[in-house]
Formats: C-alpha cells, sequence, structure tokens
C-alpha cells in the first residue's frame, strides 16, 4: 500500500482553504453542513488510517493479544516502515482515542451540569431569566433545550433586540447546532489538521442562527445591533480576553458585518466561483482521504487473510 | 469503558459513581427543601419542613440541608422560642442563577457546548465594533453618532 496509507492523515490540511471560502461564499446553513460532513469523513479515515499502522505496530509487541498471523513477516515486508511508523501509529491512535473520549465526557458533563442547575425553573416556557449582574446568554441543548438569559443582558438590550436574541438561541436549539458542534469538535480531536474546519463550523452556526433570527425579526440592522451591543456589555463587564490580539476581527464584528451587507442566497454557487471551485476541492479531497483508506483497509485484510490459516 | 462515558449522568467531574449519586441526591434534597420553604405559610421549624418532606429523611439531614443553604444565603434563619424558624431567602431563580453561575466559572470550555451569544472581543475588535454600531443606529437613538448616514 505504500505511502498512500499516509494521505488520510494529511489529506485534512486542505480544509484550511475549505473553512475559508466556505465562510465567506456559503449559507452558513450549507457551510455548517458541509464543514460537519467533511470533517467527520475525513475524521473516519484519518482514523483508519491510524488503525491500519497501528495494527503494524501491535504485530511487533511481543506477547500482544492479537492473532499470530498479524504478525507474520508476510506483512510486515508488504507495509513500509513498520517499524517506526508503527509504534508511533500506536502511540497516536491511543491519544486519538483519549481526546475523543475526554471530550465526549467534557460535552455530556457540561449538558447534564446546566440541566441540572435549570432543573429548578418551572417548564412552562424555553427561557429562563437569571438574576445575575453578568451579562450572558446561552442555549442549553436538551429535551426539552433552554434558553438561559441573565437579568443583565436583558437589561442591557432593547426589546426588539432582546426578541432577536432569543430568536437566535431558539435557533441553535431547533436546528440542533449542539450536534454539529460536537461532530466538528470530536473530528478535531482525531486530526488535528481539522481544527480549521472546528473553528469555521462555530463560526458558521453562529452565522446561521443570526440569519434565522433576523428572517424572525424581519430586521437585519436590528439583529447587527443586538449582536454587537450584547458583545460589548459582555466585553466591558468580563474579564479581557487572555489571547494576543489577531490581525483579522473576530467572529463578533464580522458577523455584524454579515448581517449589515444584503443574505446571502441559499443556492449553491456555480461551480466555476471561487466557492464553487472550494466546494469541489473539498469534495475531492474527502474522495480521495476515502479511497486511500478503504484501499488499505482492503489491502491490510487481504494480506492478514492471507496469512490466515484458516 | 467508553460506554460510561456516554451516560450523561455519570459525566460528573469523574469522581466516583458512589460520590457522584450522593451529591446529585443533596442538589435535589436541597431543591425541595426549598421548594417546601416556599410554600410555607411563612418562617417554620425544622421539623415542620421534615414533616412536609414525607418524613422520609432523618431530622439531621434536613438540618445538615437548611444549615447548607443557610451558609448560601439561600435561606434565613431567625429564633423563635427555643427553637429556629427558617425562610427561603431566594426564590428559584436566584438558586439557579447561582448554579449557573458556578458552572460558567468552572467550566472555561463551555462554549464549545453551550452556544454562547457572543464571544469575548479583543480590544481592537470592539473599537470596530463600535464603529459598526454607530452606523447602524437608528436616527431616533442618535446618541454618540458623528455623521450618520
Amino acid at each position: 500500500m505504500g505511502f498512500f496509507v499516509f494521505l488520510p492523515l494529511v489529506l485534512p490540511l486542505t480544509s484550511w482553504p475549505i473553512a475559508r471560502l466556505a465562510e465567506h461564499h456559503l449559507h452558513p446553513r450549507s457551510a455548517v453542513r458541509l464543514l460537519s460532513w467533511i470533517g467527520v469523513s475525513m475524521a473516519v479515515c484519518s482514523t483508519l488510517a491510524l488503525g491500519l499502522l497501528f495494527v503494524v505496530g501491535t504485530a511487533q509487541i511481543p506477547g500482544n493479544p492479537l492473532p499470530d498471523s498479524w504478525s507474520d513477516p508476510e506483512i510486515r515486508t508488504a507495509v513500509p516502515f513498520h517499524e517506526e511508523v508503527g509504534t508511533a501509529a500506536v502511540v497516536g491512535l491511543v491519544t486519538v482515542l483519549t481526546a475523543c473520549s475526554r471530550s465526549l465526557r467534557r460535552h455530556l458533563r457540561i449538558r447534564a451540569r446546566a440541566l441540572r442547575a435549570l432543573s429548578a425553573m418551572p417548564l412552562d416556557s424555553d427561557l429562563v431569566v437569571l438574576p445575575d449582574p453578568e451579562p450572558y446568554a446561552y442555549a442549553v441543548p436538551g429535551a426539552p433545550g433552554r434558553v438561559v438569559v441573565s437579568t443583565a443582558m436583558m437589561d442591557s438590550l432593547d426589546v426588539d433586540e432582546q426578541r432577536a436574541l432569543l430568536a437566535h438561541e431558539r435557533s441553535h436549539l431547533a436546528n440542533r447546532h449542539h450536534r454539529f458542534l460536537l461532530a466538528a469538535q470530536l473530528a478535531s480531536c482525531v486530526n488535528p489538521f481539522l481544527r480549521p474546519l472546528q473553528k469555521a463550523v462555530g463560526y458558521a452556526t453562529e452565522r446561521w442562527a443570526d440569519e434565522e433570527a433576523a428572517g424572525s425579526v424581519g430586521d437585519r440592522r436590528l439583529t447587527a445591533r443586538a449582536v454587537a451591543r450584547a458583545a460589548l456589555v459582555t466585553r466591558s463587564a468580563g474579564p479581557a480576553p487572555s489571547f494576543a490580539a489577531f490581525a483579522a476581527p473576530g467572529p463578533v464584528p464580522r458577523r455584524v458585518t454579515a448581517l449589515l451587507s444584503p443574505a446571502l442566497r441559499e443556492s449553491w454557487p456555480p461551480p466555476a466561483s471561487p466557492a464553487g471551485l472550494a466546494a469541489m476541492v473539498a469534495a475531492a479531497g474527502t474522495a480521495a482521504s476515502a479511497v486511500f483508506a478503504l484501499n488499505a483497509a482492503v489491502a491490510l485484510l487481504l494480506l492478514v487473510k492471507a496469512a490466515t490459516p484458516w | 469503558m467508553e460506554l460510561a462515558g456516554l451516560d450523561p449522568e455519570s459525566g460528573e467531574s469523574g469522581d466516583g459513581e458512589e460520590g457522584g449519586r450522593r451529591r446529585r441526591g443533596q442538589g435535589e434534597l436541597a431543591t425541595e427543601v426549598l421548594t417546601v420553604l416556599h410554600g410555607a405559610p411563612g418562617p417554620v421549624t425544622a421539623s415542620w419542613v421534615q414533616e412536609q418532606l414525607g418524613g422520609e429523611l432523618a431530622y439531621t439531614t434536613v438540618m445538615t440541608i437548611l444549615s447548607r443553604l443557610l451558609a448560601k444565603q439561600v435561606v434565613s434563619r431567625s429564633r423563635a422560642g427555643r427553637a429556629y424558624v427558617w425562610s427561603a431567602a431566594s426564590d428559584a431563580a436566584g438558586l439557579t442563577a447561582r448554579r449557573m453561575r458556578r458552572l460558567l466559572d468552572t467550566e472555561p470550555d463551555r462554549d464549545a457546548v453551550l452556544a454562547s451569544f457572543v464571544t469575548a472581543l479583543t480590544p481592537e475588535d470592539e473599537q470596530l465594533l463600535r464603529s459598526l454600531l454607530n452606523a447602524t443606529d437608528p436616527p431616533q437613538d442618535g446618541a454618540g453618532r458623528s455623521g450618520g448616514r
């Protein structure tokens, strides 16, 4: 199988230009769906490739619990660089599985804690306004999902802006954005090259909710104002962000700018445009990744079968 | 082993199962005690609370819960004759707000799970946002606008 087995590990690098182009040219709803699918597919392929190298790696560990045939010289000679790469893959796969399970546990823990914190509130409304001097607004997924807004946040917005904020949070819940976020997060745990995709999915879900909020209140400028006001009160009340300032504007100003611009069309971009090109590169990268991973899987399966006496 | 992570109930900070269960139980009991205090006609004794809860809990358990709630300033206590009487100092929203506060303070990575309306701004972002906001302000809301449209 040669070098091809490594491609699924490296092809996720294509997610960087894909993420950037999708953000600028696709409707956020399409962007979230496309990027999540690419992320998950590439993560699966990447894990598969790592798994194959892992098999090769474990075969050299003396006394491993795997069938003897796995360490047959035939397999060793068929897979290149089995010594170092195999060992690295063992470490890699263990790291990946640990990172994924930690990520998943944290996700479930935070959700459970949030729902438990809210359990004392009556269920007659999905909106929970909590007396708190610090401004915040969160969508807590669950059955039923709840929107939590502090009184400080409510007080800093006028009635129309409050409507936009609630529409935004309800859109997160109605469209189950937490699933996309979790999928993208797990994908980036599997392969760090997919991290830009995770960021892009996070941003695109916010944009999606912004667009739905704007549609629901029927005013893009009003929604932009709500986002900007909320961010400014959050900024002045909360601690300063610890990271250094980047040259590019952060997500909130980009969201406001997008809301102040005319709405993007929902249809897919024409193939000749940069966005269309990005979609095609994305599709090609994912397909190639999948093909190489499958190819490697089949090759190894055949080898193991050939080396197995029964 | 992996499956354990899928159970949302077992996700409590990774300590033993017993610990998680007991702690959660106390959280629920505290809520029940608070509910009873809210429904009470006025300041009531701990044994009254114990009766209202169906008498399933030991008096000392009720006292423990009440003392904890007192430490959190969720309930207040005053002396009536030889016994203490208790009343709810804040409502369910206050208790929920405190719990939410604790969650937000102790989970720095919450934004990956709970969709926040806005994220933190850098000083550059803030400046950019203020200029954008000035551009969006409706005419009647003219505070601090320079040129308008």
